[in-house]
């Protein structure tokens, strides 16, 4: 209920643009409003101590912008760099986040009524964090609240109780 | 206001664009008067001081009245004259003038404020600030105050008049009061065949009542003659009455030098008077109450067949004259810039340096002998970006003493008040940092000056019986410490209360006990509301600062601390982060990494032998530097650089220094010296331990700046 209640309420207005990426297997689709701009994956500036998905920070135009694996983060099977590997740089509420993915596929748009909510499952991601599946034609996609997912606290990429 | 005057110019010229220079150059000067004034000793005034605040008030006043504000004229011309008798040395200093003048000054800037916020309500009345002034001036005597002080500007207010009246012109023949209204104008007949003719037009003078009034000028030439008029006439007027006795063409009308407002001598130089009009006064010259450009205009415009085209000709130029004039002034003051646009500035100029070493990077493998012209080229371009992005980073930096300047004015009205004496020392005034920042800590800084001098520091009775000098001392000091900047406020006062405070606490149902920490206890004065003044003064104690003062600094991801001895003294820190300051940074290499370390908090580098290394029990090392024994940190192994190439190793210490205390770091190699631009991490990221912030290198990658005051206290506890 509260999945349908947070679906409905981020996509009210209808139809809304979803970029997709993938990471192994899956595909996942984020909104692409949050989304600044993609750029090649650049050797990041190692940060000691830091949980081993960011993989640390790198110069942004001016700004120092921390670099998240999303497939050590969620667990792939394998984590290659080299020159397809993309980087999504986000800018959610006055922060900007790069995110490493295998590959971005396309730019989607879903109406509302083929966004199904996300059954209970296990799984690394936090139930909280999935806006819900959506279909298109044989395809799974993965709808993430990826600002809710960044700024959560196993994350790390914001000082805890901050 | 600016009406009265155009109407004398007899055009339509438009004054408001030098309203804004007008202004800016008056609350420069008031600025400037006001530090003089607080700086000036009383026993022995130096002349130059004196002269100088003099200075201040008269150009306030030429400008004020020139630009039609009256009321701001009127008060600096009262200024002007106590500021007069004193540098004549005909009255001897003494404070009430100071306060008086310091009062006024305030009262000019408020009026100001009013005129340029272009407000139309009555004016704070000024009349018994003008009293004052003029009772101190006629030598503390009420009864003849009272018969100088000039009439209050009516709403609607009547035209102002010119300042230099007030002057006494020896050259004048009839020194009769001018109306109000009146403009001084010296009036140029010639050349004439005979030289006579221009004596009938004194007589048009004596003829008709209310003209004015007139007087000879000597002149040089023969030919000419050259009058002083005093009259409320337009100048076009004048002329179709002159035209009785000569030809208009003939006819020459410019302001008096002293209504110009600019000149120091209004006594009617004739020198001044016969330098033609557009040379001599620069910028004043084009304002209103100088209607020389027009006159020109108008002389001129009789001999062309199309009159309106010719006015309309030359009063482009005239306001082209001026605007030559106004940039000349400009030069040597500021220009106001959004900070956005420095910031965007900054960042272009990084982007730029990092193409620029990658370029120097690419042209390496080059034949120097084959690409002579280009190597050249680019080795220009390398010194042009570094020196683009030096001056560039520092437009964002001001020191400390912009914000510190404005606390004694404030001190010396608050001890005034309260009756105490006060001293204020400022340490650190060039410590430099972010404009954004400096703006931000004003406010609770003022705070913090403000408490001290109310609660902290006791009355003179007070002071001498607890056996202190009469003097309260405040101290304000700025300085960068382990990758933040930390401004204190100290004074020698009264101190926190340990038990006031708990008592208080306990009032107002806080959990607090006994075996609390001093330094928690000092942390219960930022709770909302909570104030142990007895008495709720009109400066402080109503509880409403500390918690304000807490909440901005954290707001700027500052802390406060308090450090306080009851009888002693109180210290309150305030340590803000560096969000873009500028430091020179020297690089140390650690395997394939880079870090910056704060050049100022490093004391030697040296190369390390072995045996001089010594362990202690849990395995920590220590390393002897001339025979002191300091802690050995190897950023190897609290950074976790991994080792690709395992022949390598670290064998170069660090001698920094944080707080007092010295360790050793272990790197790999020292890579060089150079400015950083420090960023914070934490904007888009988190604090990372042992870092303060962190760079951009010249080759685009990001580096770590070290926290040499964190790694200091790691190693020591």
């Amino acid at each position: 209920m509260s999945v349908i209640g947070k679906t409905a309420d981020t996509a009210s207005s209808g139809a809304r643009e979803y970029l997709t990426f993938r990471l192994d297997q899956e595909e996942y689709g984020i909104d692409i409003l949050k989304v600044q701009e993609i750029r090649g994956y650049e050797p990041p500036t190692r940060i000691a101590h830091a949980p081993e998905f960011i993989k640390g920070v790198v110069n942004l135009r001016g700004t120092i912008i921390p670099i998240v694996d999303m497939r050590l983060k969620f667990n792939c099977a394998q984590a290659e760099y080299n020159t397809f590997t993309v980087v999504i740089i986000l800018n959610l509420r006055n922060r900007i986040v790069g995110i490493v993915v295998d590959s971005v596929s396309d730019v989607m748009e879903l109406a509302v009524d083929s966004i199904k909510a996300a059954p209970d499952i296990e799984s690394v991601i936090d139930n909280d964090c999935i806006l819900g599946l959506g279909s298109v034609g044989e395809r799974m996609l993965i709808l993430l609240d990826i600002e809710k997912l960044m700024s959560s606290v196993d994350m790390g990429l914001v000082a805890a109780g901050g | 206001m600016g009406e009265t005057y155009q109407e004398g110019a007899g055009a339509d010229f438009d004054l408001s664009q030098f309203y804004q220079i007008f202004f800016e150059e008056a609350g420069e000067n008031l600025d400037q008067m006001e530090h003089m004034l607080l700086d000036l000793d009383l026993e022995k005034a130096d002349d130059e001081e004196l002269n100088g605040i003099f200075r201040c008030a008269h150009s306030i006043k030429g400008g004020a009245a020139t630009f039609g504000f009256s009321d701001v004229a009127e008060l600096t011309h009262q200024m002007e004259s106590l500021l007069d008798r004193l540098r004549r040395h005909e009255l001897q200093p003494i404070p009430q003038m100071v306060d008086v003048l310091l009062e006024s000054a305030d009262a000019s800037r408020s009026l100001l404020a009013r005129h340029q916020a272009g407000a139309q309500d009555e004016a704070p009345s000024t009349a018994s600030l003008v009293r004052r002034i003029s009772e101190l001036a006629a030598g503390m005597v009420p009864a003849q105050g009272a018969s100088v002080e000039p009439p209050k500007p009516q709403s609607p207010p009547p035209p102002p008049p010119p300042p230099a009246m007030q002057a006494p012109s020896p050259v004048l023949a009839v020194a009769a009061p001018a109306p109000s209204g009146a403009r001084r104008l010296e009036v140029r007949i010639g050349p004439l065949d005979r030289v006579e003719q221009a004596e009938a037009i004194k007589e048009l003078f004596r003829d008709i009542p209310g003209l004015g009034t007139i007087g000879d000028l000597p002149c040089d030439d023969a030919q000419m003659r050259l009058f002083a008029v005093e009259t409320s006439s337009t100048d076009s007027d004048l002329l179709d009455l002159f035209a009785f006795h000569v030809s208009k063409e003939q006819v020459r009308i410019t302001a008096a030098a002293g209504s110009a407002g600019g000149a120091e001598d209004a006594q009617g130089d004739a020198e001044v008077a016969v330098v033609p009009p557009g040379e001599a006064y620069g910028f004043f010259s084009n304002a209103p109450g100088a209607p020389a450009p027009e006159a020109v205009a108008q002389a001129q415009a009789l001999q062309a067949i199309e009159p309106a085209s010719v006015v309309t000709r030359i009063v482009p130029k005239a306001s082209a004259e001026a605007k030559a004039g106004s940039q000349a002034q400009m030069e040597s003051t500021t220009i106001r810039v959004d900070v956005k646009k420095v910031d965007q500035l900054i960042n272009l100029v990084g982007e730029l340096v990092i193409t620029q070493a990658m370029l120097a990077q690419n042209s390496l493998g080059l034949d120097s002998a084959e690409h002579q012209q280009l190597l050249a080229g680019l080795a220009d371009l390398d010194r042009n970006t570094r020196d683009l992005q030096e001056s560039v980073m520092s437009i964002r930096m001001i020191p400390m003493s912009i914000v510190f300047s404005r606390f004694p004015r404030m001190l010396r009205d608050l001890a005034n008040k309260l009756g105490k004496k006060v001293e204020m020392v400022t340490l650190g005034e060039a410590t430099e940092l972010d404009k954004g920042l400096v703006e931000k800590i004003t406010d609770p800084l003022t705070h913090l000056v403000r408490n001290s001098g109310d609660h902290g520091i006791e009355l003179p009775a007070e002071r001498l019986a607890k056996g202190k000098p009469e003097h309260g001392t405040i101290t304000l000091s700025a300085s960068h410490q382990g990758g933040s900047i930390v401004i204190e406020v100290k004074d020698d006062g009264r101190g926190l209360s340990r038990e006031k405070i708990l008592n208080k606490a306990r009032e107002r149902g806080m959990d607090v006990s006994d075996q609390m920490s001093d330094a928690d206890v000092w942390q219960l004065i930022f709770a909302p509301g909570f104030s142990t003044a007895e008495v709720v003064t009109d400066v402080s104690g109503r509880g409403v600062g500390m918690d304000v003062v807490k909440r901005n600094i954290a707001a700027l991801n500052g802390t406060v601390e308090v450090d306080s001895s009851e009888g002693y003294g109180t210290k309150v820190s305030v340590r803000l982060p560096l969000t873009l300051a500028i430091m020179d940074g020297m690089s140390v290499g650690v395997g394939e990494e880079v870090y910056i370390l704060p050049l100022s908090s490093v004391v030697e580098s040296f190369q390390v032998n072995a045996e001089d290394v010594n362990t202690v029990a849990q395995g920590s090392q220590l390393v002897k530097v001339r025979d002191e024994y300091m802690p050995v940190i190897a950023l190897e192994k609290i950074f976790q650089v991994p080792r690709f190439d395992l022949d390598k190793s670290s064998t170069i210490m660090v001698v920094v220094e944080a707080e007092g205390n010295r360790v050793a770091l272990l790197v790999d190699e020292l890579l060089g010296q150079h400015q950083v631009v420090v960023k914070n991490l934490e904007s888009n990221y988190r604090k990372v331990p042992n870092v303060s912030g962190a760079t951009i290198l010249g080759d685009g990658r990001v580096a770590l700046i070290l926290d040499i005051g964190g790694l200091v206290r790691r190693a020591r506890h």
